[in-house]
């Protein structure tokens, strides 16, 4: 259950209280900023080597190399009429550049003659310092990276054919050249970001010549030792002979690390294109979950910056915009209805809103996408408070004029929507031990941008590491499903979050009906679950389980569970059981009462007194809350089965 | 159950098991997809047509290669 603030809790238990909803709209996908790109300069520069960063002043800074001349630009209070078409000539380049900017410091890296050289700057990139050369030709660096750790720390990362090395610079020392410990067989592209470690991006072909997006770590003393290389992690990749290849990765951290890559497709109708993907909030670099990566419009390499307010993406001829945060619209004064429906793989968000005054509407956020944050609660003694119930994302709006009024209708989805819109465009496998349920869940929900953690979790969710596939075309619910089918444990939206929990047999109620918060109705239904005996044909064990006191009311109903990923007696135990506790867990009681704004899906919750049902423990299985303020109705209805 | 129709990548005869171009994946490709053993090695050709069928949808172990052919 939500924590609720006292004077809140007081007012709901009272059961009488005045309504009090919030409503807020964002351009958010799980939590993390849908960016919306305007284009704001479209040149004719020629395709080459292109860098950009936006120091913390807001400005921004290009950098790129044409006709063998180090070019540059600085535009200090970027806008749709800035002029981004002039470039300051630096003198002689070939190859590679590369930016980093982080507060008041910038640093520009390039290759000249094969030597690498850098040049800093600590007043956002205004005045550059004099040339450096960091190592002296030859080099062999094809690609540059740049990264700017704390004060007096920075990384050139540069990349030859088929090798990746690192030059650090600590106080005003650049030190000697290290390199990684491992190999590709061609490397097409390099990106750099410095949070905590020094986080890398490498996109290249490997040794059995598959192409790929590689994440790594060069450690800075955060997660990784200082100047240890993590392993490469697989983020994107494509089997020899598909025709596919990747290239110019541009890494950069907002709310959330975002990264933009070249796709390019040599079959008989070929075709290149710049995606774009991000981590899902609260992710670490090193745990490599990225959602999948979504297509732009744009068929070249874009480098990608973000900076105070904004988002950029760069070709040498283009430049494109993204407020970030972007806006917002609160709604609470617009909002004559509401119905949200919380439940296990489902749920919805209806909606009524007036926007005689046109408001809704010229704020242009009430369109498929956007996300819903509600919040219910009361006038209290201390004030309007309220609880957010779990963002929902928006899927459907209908514009109507009635007696009037111009009134709008929303219909949106908890997080099980976007799980359920997404479909796996390729391949997914993970062999028999490569992954534990808990990875499988965070890696697919991450794909359908989901962020992922937990409230509790069971020993199988971390031990059972079974083979598993998501087809092409087959849906993230699906895989969801049957991945939460191997394991006791279920998924509880909060906020935009999708957590794991293990119910127990045992849990404490978190919250009392009854003499602690009145009910209004209460209806109780007895019916058998849809199986009172599990069978589970494990890889060699056979094990069964009962429900006896169903098996005693209506004879034995079967259910066979097959699970050949199951090697072990306990492994087949635990699977039992997670069956037997969703079967115990049948609705079989409804309650209306006043709205309970921090109840939550799973909830254990007690009843102390009702005449329809008998005192005791019950677990939430659903949530439908219903405000209208024509009608001033303001219900709960909890549906409850045995804990 | 589930069927998937699929393009042969490469072929293990050693353990029988095959690579599969699944219909779909442009670039991604299924690993170690058991062979029916009445099918024999020689027509497990890389680029033929084949039929996967899986009785776990989701585990790729589960299931087999039960038909290779040319269109």
């Amino acid at each position: 259950m939500r924590p609720l603030p006292q004077p809140l809790l007081e007012t709901q238990k009272r059961g009488a209280g005045v309504p009090f909803l919030t409503i807020a709209f964002r351009r958010r996908e799980g939590g993390v900023e849908r960016l919306r790109f305007a284009r704001w300069y479209q040149g004719s520069e020629p395709t080459g080597p292109h860098a950009i960063a936006s120091p913390g002043d807001g400005s921004l800074v290009r950098a790129r190399i044409a006709g063998g001349q180090l070019l540059y630009q600085r535009v200090a209070s970027p806008s749709p009429t800035s002029d981004f078409s002039s470039w300051a000539a630096l003198g002689s380049a070939h190859r590679a550049v590369a930016l980093a900017a982080k507060g008041h410091r910038l640093l520009l890296a390039y290759v000249q003659n094969d030597a690498l050289l850098v040049r800093e700057s600590s007043d956002y990139g205004a005045t550059l310092s004099a040339p450096s050369v960091v190592l002296p030709a030859p080099t062999g660096a094809m690609h540059l990276a740049a990264a700017l750790g704390a004060e007096g720390e920075a990384a050139v990362f540069l990349a030859t054919s088929s090798q990746v090395s690192v030059v650090r610079k600590s106080g005003s020392t650049w030190g000697s050249p290290a390199a990684w410990p491992h190999s590709l067989a061609s490397i097409s592209g390099l990106a750099a970001h410095h949070q905590g470690d020094y986080n890398l991006v490498v996109t290249g072909v490997d040794s059995a010549g598959r192409s790929g997006v590689w994440a790594l770590v060069y450690g800075d003393g955060h997660r990784w030792p200082k100047g240890a290389w993590s392993p490469m992690w697989v983020l994107q990749v494509a089997h020899a002979g598909s025709q596919v290849s990747f290239s110019s990765p541009s890494l950069a951290l907002g709310e959330v690390y975002r990264l933009c890559f070249l796709e390019r497709f040599q079959g008989m109708v070929s075709h290149s294109r710049a995606y774009l993907t991000h981590m899902p909030l609260a992710a670490e670099f090193s745990d490599v979950i990225w959602r999948e990566p979504l297509p732009t419009d744009v068929g070249e390499a874009m480098a990608l910056a973000i900076g105070p307010g904004s988002a950029w993406l760069s070709t040498p001829s283009g430049l494109w915009h993204a407020p970030l945060p972007g806006p917002s619209l609160e709604a609470r004064g617009h909002l004559l209805a509401m119905e949200v429906q919380e439940e296990p793989f489902g749920g919805y968000m209806r909606l009524l809103l007036d926007d005689s005054e046109g408001l809704l509407r010229a704020a242009g956020l009430m369109e498929p996408g956007a996300e819903v944050e509600v919040g219910i609660g009361y006038q209290t003694a201390a004030g309007p408070l309220a609880s957010p119930l779990p963002c929902h994302w928006v899927e459907e709006v209908v514009h109507r004029w009635e007696g009037g009024r111009a009134l709008v209708e929303v219909l949106a989805r908890p997080f099980w929507g976007l799980v359920e819109a997404f479909r796996a465009r390729h391949q997914f496998a993970w062999a028999e031990g490569e992954a534990n349920i808990f990875g499988l869940l965070a890696v697919i929900l991450g794909r359908a941008g989901v962020p992922f953690s937990s409230l509790s979790y069971s020993a199988a969710a971390v031990n059972l590491r079974p083979a598993f596939a998501l087809h092409p075309g087959q849906s993230a619910l699906e895989a969801v499903r049957r991945l939460l089918a191997m394991v006791p444990d279920v998924l509880v939206p909060v906020g935009p979050y999708a957590l794991l929990k293990e119910p127990q047999l045992q849990e404490s109620p978190v919250y009392s009906y009854g003499d602690g918060h009145p009910i209004v109705r209460a209806w109780r239904r007895l019916e058998p679950p849809s199986a009172n005996r599990v069978q589970v044909f494990g890889k060699t064990v056979f094990l069964e389980g009962f429900l006896w006191d169903s098996v005693g009311q209506v004879g034995d109903r079967l259910a066979q569970v097959r699970a050949p990923e199951l090697p072990t007696a306990p492994d087949v135990q635990s699977r039992l059981e997670a069956e037997l506790g969703r079967l115990r867990r049948t609705p079989m009681a409804i309650l209306e009462a006043p709205p309970n704004c921090g109840l939550e899906l799973y909830d254990v919750v007690e009843v102390t007194e009702t005449p329809a049902l008998p005192p005791g423990r019950y677990r939430v299985m659903a949530i439908r809350t219903v405000f209208n303020a024509r009608r001033g109705q303001y219900r709960q209805t909890v549906s409850l089965a045995p804990p | 159950m589930q069927a998937l129709w699929g393009t042969v990548r490469a072929f293990n005869s050693t353990l029988y098991t095959a690579t599969v171009q699944v219909d779909g994946s442009l670039s991604v490709w299924l690993e170690g997809v058991p062979v029916a053993r009445g099918i024999p090695a020689a027509e497990v050709v890389p680029g033929r047509r084949c039929l996967i069928v899986l009785a776990e949808p989701t585990n790729p172990r589960d299931g087999v290669l039960v038909a290779v052919f040319q269109p």
